[in-house]
C-alpha cells in the first residue's frame, strides 16, 4: 500500500505546513518578579543593537526603552525636552557648550559623564566601526579625518569634541546648525557605558544603557525580555514590571494572538482586520497621527533605475497610483495620501506643505501611461516592488499598488510583488545594495523636524539614503538650510530642496500613516508617542 | 498474466469501494468471465484478454472510476481552455469592489484585492493540473528508467541506488521545499516540477526496481535468455510490459498529492509566485479575510479539495483494476 501511505503522508504534511504558519509565535504572558510584566508584539532587528548602528524602527524601540539621551521628545507633543542635557548654550549656531545634569548612572552603577557621550560619539563617528549612523556625526569638526570617503581614517576622535569637565564637553561644527541641539534626542547621540568598549561582545550580548529598562535576556526569532531598572534615576520610571517583546512574522498573528489573551499589546494591526478592530477591541485600539510617511525608494546604484530619464518613469509610476482607493479600502482610512515628502505632524510650521507634490502625486493613468512610455518604459518590461512581508501588511498594498499601475498600463504584468520573509532580511539585503527595483521605504521620523525627513533619506550619502541618490542642487539646499538661524527661513529652504526631490521623483511618496495599536484589558494608559511607537514606560498592568 | 484464479477477491473489493452499483457491476463481470482456460486463468467468452483490456473492462463499470474520470476530463479542460467558462482576466482587478460578495457575472464574489474570485479559480485549475501532470510525467520516467534498469541489472549499481533513494525518502518534503525553493526568484512553474521530480522519483525507482526484479524471474524471461536475447529486448519485450502496472498505479495516486503539494509550498510562498494564479497563492492571500470575506477562501480551497480528492480516487480506482494482489 506504499501508493496511499504516501499520500495521507503529503496531505499531512500539507495540513501541518497550513497549521504552523497559521498559528506561530504564541506562547505565555507570563508574570516576573518585580511587577507585573507585558508583552507586546516586535520583529527582530537587523543589527546587534549598538547605538550608532541602528537606522530601523525594531532596534530603535529598544535603545528608546534601554537609553535615555541628552533630549527626549515629549511622548504628547513630540517637542525636544532636556533629559540628561542640564543646558545646551551656544552663541553662534555652530558652537555648543553641552552639560550634562548631575546623579544619572547606568544601570551597572557607571556614572554617565561628559565622556560618556563624547566616547560614544567618537566610536558612532569612526569608519572603523562601520556604524550606520556615522552620519549624522558628520558636521561636527573632523568627521572627514575619523570618517573619510575614500581611504583609511586618519584619526580616531572628532577634532570638534572636547570633554571640559566631568559634566561639560564642547561641540563645534563645521559650519551653522541652528537645530542641532533638537537632533540630540536620536538614539545616535545616546552615552555609552565603559562597558561597551572594554567587553564589547558580553555588552552586545547583553546591552547597559541608562533608561528606565534593562535587557534581561535576548534570543533572536524568539524574544526579547526587558525589566524595569529600579533604581532608574529619571523621572520617566517604568510603570510595570517590564516588557516581553515577542517577535512575530506575521502581524495577523500577532493580532490573533491579542485576541486570544496570549499578547498584551500590538502595535501594528493587521489592514485584513480593521473592518474588525472596533467590534473587537472597542476603546482599546488607537489610532493616532505619527511622524511616519511610506514612499517607494529606486536603487540607483542599479544601471536600469540609474540611468538618464528614468525621472518620467518614476513620475508615470507615481501617477498610475491610485492612493485614495487604496488608503480607503485597505488601509480603512488609517493612512492619508501623501501630497509631500514629509509628514502632516510637523504642522505647518514645522515644515509639513500639502500639495508640494502636486499632480505627480494625483492619480492619472492615462498620463501615467504616456510618461513611461516617453522614459522608455519600465525596465526588463516589468517592475518587481520589494518589501517585508512580515510587518505593516506591506503585501497587501503592495498588490493594491500592482494592481493599480497594472490597470493605468494596461498591462497585467507590468508590475509584481517581490516579498523578503522579515524586516530585517529586508533591510539587510536593502543596505548591502541589493536591489534591483523599488523597493518599499517607510520612514518613521527621528526627530520631529523637516531636516529628519530630507537629509537622512536625500542627501548624498545619508544614513537612511539607501536608494543611493545624489543631486548637487539638494545637498547645497540643505546645507544652506541647517545653517539658517531663522526657523521660518530653515523651512523655506528645505522646502525648496524638497522640490528638487519632486523634480525628480527621487522617491515616490504614498501615504502619511497613522500609529495604530490594539491592547488586552490587562493594560491601562496605553499611548502611542508621535513616532507610532507605544509609550511603553508609561503604561499599567493589572 | 498472475496464473491464479482471482475472480472472488475483486467481487469483494468492489463491494467494498462502491456500494451497491458496484456490487452489480461486479457481479455483471464475474458473470461474463465465467469460461476459464484450463490453465485456470480467466477467459472471457471468445478471445483472450490481456492485463490491459481486462483492467479496462473493469474500470468501466466503477462508478468511482467514471465520477472521477469526468472531473479531471472537466479539469483537464479547462485548464486548456479557461475562457470557455470564464470570460475575465485573472490578473484584473478592480479595488473598490474589495471583499465584496456574490453578484451577478461574479457568481464567487471578490477577494481583498478585488479580483474575480470565480475567473481566478478556474485559471488556477491550469497551473494544478500543469504542475501535477508535468510532476508525475517527470517522476514516473525518471524513477521507473533509473529503478528498472538497477533491478534488472543487479549489482553495485543497484545497491548504489537503492543507498541513494534512501537519502531522498530523509528528506521532509515540505522542509526541502523551504530550503530549496526559497532561493529560485522565477516565477514559472519549472522549479517547482524539478523540485518534485527531484524529491519524488525514489517513491517511483523503488517501485519499478521491485517489480522489474519479481518480472526478470518468470519462466518467459528465463527462456528468453535461454534463446540468446539482448538485454535490451528483454528488457522492452518482456519485462517492461509486465513491470509498468504498478508504476501506473502509484504515479495516478502520486498526481494528486503533487498537487496538494504545490498549492502548500505556493501558500508557503515558496512554490508559484504572483502574477501565477494558483490556488494556494489564493488561499494564502484570503485567509486573514476569513472573518470578512471567506468566500474569498472557500471557493480555492474547495477547488483544491475537490481535485486532489479526484485524481486519488482515479488512482484508486486504476489500483483496483490493475493489480488486483494489492488490495
Amino acid at each position: 500500500m506504499r501508493g496511499a501511505t504516501h499520500a495521507k503522508w503529503v496531505a499531512c504534511a500539507t495540513a501541518a505546513a497550513l497549521a504552523a504558519t497559521a498559528c506561530g509565535g504564541g506562547g505565555d504572558g507570563g508574570g516576573g518578579a518585580g511587577g507585573e510584566v507585558l508583552s507586546s508584539s516586535w520583529g527582530d532587528p537587523q543589527n546587534p543593537l549598538e547605538p550608532a548602528n541602528t537606522n530601523e524602527v525594531q532596534g530603535g524601540k529598544v535603545l528608546d526603552m534601554v537609553f535615555r539621551g541628552l533630549k527626549r521628545y515629549d511622548p504628547e507633543t513630540g517637542a525636544a525636552e532636556d533629559m540628561l542635557a542640564e543646558k545646551i548654550e551656544t552663541t553662534d549656531q555652530q558652537n555648543f557648550t553641552i552639560t550634562v545634569k548631575d546623579g544619572w548612572t547606568f544601570s551597572n552603577g557607571e556614572k554617565v559623564t561628559a565622556k560618556s557621550f563624547v566616547d560614544a560619539w567618537n566610536y558612532g563617528a569612526a569608519l572603523k566601526n562601520n556604524q550606520r549612523n556615522a552620519y549624522f556625526f558628520s558636521y561636527i569638526q573632523g568627521y572627514d579625518k575619523v570618517h573619510p570617503e575614500k581611504g583609511e581614517q586618519s584619526a580616531d576622535t572628532l577634532s570638534g569634541l572636547k570633554v571640559t569637565g566631568e559634566r561639560t564637553f564642547t561641540v563645534a561644527l563645521a559650519q551653522k546648525w541652528s537645530t542641532f541641539p533638537d537632533t540630540l534626542g536620536y538614539n545616535a547621540y545616546v552615552p555609552l557605558p565603559r562597558a561597551f568598549f572594554d567587553d564589547h561582545d558580553a555588552w552586545l550580548a547583553k546591552p547597559v544603557g541608562n533608561g528606565p529598562y534593562t535587557v534581561q535576556s535576548y534570543t533572536r526569532g524568539s524574544q526579547m525580555s526587558l525589566r524595569k531598572w529600579e533604581e532608574y534615576p529619571g523621572p520617566d520610571k517604568a510603570q510595570n514590571g517590564g516588557v516581553d517583546l515577542k517577535v512575530y512574522t506575521d502581524n495577523n498573528t500577532a493580532y490573533t494572538d491579542l485576541m486570544a489573551g496570549n499578547l498584551d499589546l500590538v502595535d501594528d494591526v493587521p489592514a485584513a482586520q480593521l473592518r474588525n478592530v472596533r467590534s473587537d477591541l472597542g476603546d482599546r485600539y488607537l489610532n493616532t497621527p505619527a511622524g511616519i510617511i511610506q514612499t517607494l525608494a529606486f536603487p540607483y546604484y542599479d544601471k536600469n533605475w540609474g540611468k538618464e530619464g528614468m525621472d518620467k518613469v518614476r513620475k508615470g509610476l507615481s501617477m498610475a497610483i491610485d492612493r485614495e482607493q487604496i488608503t480607503e479600502t485597505i488601509f480603512q482610512k488609517t493612512r492619508t495620501p501623501a501630497t509631500d515628502w514629509t509628514s502632516p505632524v510637523l504642522g505647518a510650521d514645522g515644515g509639513y506643505k500639502a500639495g508640494l507634490c502636486g499632480d505627480a502625486c494625483e492619480y492619472r493613468p492615462d498620463e501615467a501611461k504616456k510618461l513611461i512610455q516617453e522614459g522608455g518604459g519600465l525596465p526588463g518590461g516589468q517592475v518587481r516592488i520589494a518589501y517585508n512581508a512580515d510587518t505593516g501588511s506591506h503585501k497587501d498594498w503592495v498588490d493594491a499598488v500592482c494592481n493599480s499601475v497594472n490597470n493605468a498600463l494596461d498591462n497585467d504584468r507590468a508590475c509584481v510583488g517581490n516579498p523578503v520573509g522579515t524586516f530585517a532580511d529586508f533591510r539587510k539585503q536593502i543596505t548591502e545594495n541589493k536591489m534591483t527595483g523599488p523597493f518599499r521605504a517607510g520612514w518613521q521620523m527621528d526627530y520631529p523636524l523637516i531636516q529628519n525627513f530630507l537629509q537622512p533619506l536625500y542627501y548624498t550619502n545619508g544614513s537612511s539614503n539607501d536608494g543611493k541618490w545624489s543631486n548637487a542642487e539638494f545637498d547645497k539646499l540643505v546645507d544652506e538650510a541647517n545653517a539658517e538661524d531663522d526657523t521660518a527661513a530653515a523651512v523655506e529652504r528645505f522646502q525648496q530642496a524638497e522640490e528638487v526631490v519632486r523634480d525628480n521623483m527621487a522617491a515616490i511618496p504614498l501615504w502619511y500613516q497613522n500609529g495604530s495599536a490594539g491592547y488586552s484589558e490587562r493594560l491601562s494608559d496605553v499611548r502611542l508617542n508621535p513616532f507610532s511607537v507605544p509609550v511603553y514606560d508609561q503604561i499599567k498592568v493589572g | 498474466m498472475p496464473d491464479e484464479p482471482y475472480e472472488p477477491e475483486r467481487a469483494i473489493a468492489g463491494t467494498g469501494m462502491g456500494g451497491q452499483m458496484d456490487l452489480a457491476a461486479s457481479e455483471a463481470v464475474t458473470l461474463e468471465k465465467m469460461p476459464r482456460g484450463p490453465d485456470g486463468t480467466e477467459r472471457p467468452a471468445g478471445r483472450p484478454r490481456s492485463l490491459w483490456s481486462d483492467a479496462w473492462h473493469d474500470l468501466r463499470r466503477n462508478p468511482v472510476f467514471i465520477l472521477s474520470g469526468l472531473v479531471i476530463l472537466f479539469l483537464v479542460v479547462i485548464s486548456l481552455w479557461p475562457s470557455l467558462i470564464a470570460s475575465g482576466n485573472p490578473l484584473q482587478c478592480d479595488l473598490a469592489k474589495a471583499q465584496e460578495g456574490s453578484q451577478a457575472g461574479h457568481p464567487f464574489g471578490f477577494n481583498g484585492q478585488g479580483c474575480d474570485v470565480y475567473t481566478r479559480t478556474v485559471y488556477g485549475a491550469r497551473t494544478s493540473v500543469a504542475v501535477g501532470v508535468c510532476a508525475t510525467l517527470g517522476v514516473a520516467v525518471l524513477g521507473s528508467v533509473l529503478g528498472g534498469l538497477a533491478g534488472f541489472f543487479g549489482g553495485v549499481w543497484d545497491a548504489l541506488l537503492s543507498r541513494v533513494t534512501d537519502v531522498f525518502f530523509a528528506i521532509p518534503v515540505v522542509l526541502g521545499g523551504l530550503v530549496l525553493l526559497s532561493v529560485v526568484t522565477s516565477n514559472s512553474i519549472w522549479p517547482v516540477i524539478g523540485f518534485m521530480v527531484l524529491l519524488g522519483w525514489p517513491q517511483i525507482s523503488r517501485i519499478a526496481r521491485g517489480s522489474v526484479i519479481t518480472a526478470k524471474q518468470n519462466d518467459y524471461v528465463q527462456a528468453a535468455r535461454a534463446l540468446g536475447a539482448s538485454n535490451s529486448r528483454m528488457l522492452l519485450r518482456h519485462i517492461a510490459p509486465n513491470a509498468v502496472a504498478p508504476v501506473i498505479v502509484v504515479a495516478t495516486i502520486a498526481l494528486g498529492t503533487y498537487i496538494a503539494l504545490e498549492a502548500t509550498l505556493s501558500y508557503l510562498g515558496v512554490g508559484l509566485k504572483p502574477p501565477s494564479v494558483s490556488w494556494g497563492i489564493d488561499i494564502s492571500a484570503a485567509s486573514p479575510y476569513i472573518r470578512n470575506a471567506p468566500h474569498a477562501l472557500l471557493w480555492p480551497s474547495g477547488a483544491l479539495a475537490l481535485t486532489v480528492l479526484a485524481f486519488i480516487m482515479l488512482g484508486d480506482a486504476v489500483r483496483d483494476a490493475l493489480d488486483p494482489k494489492l488490495r
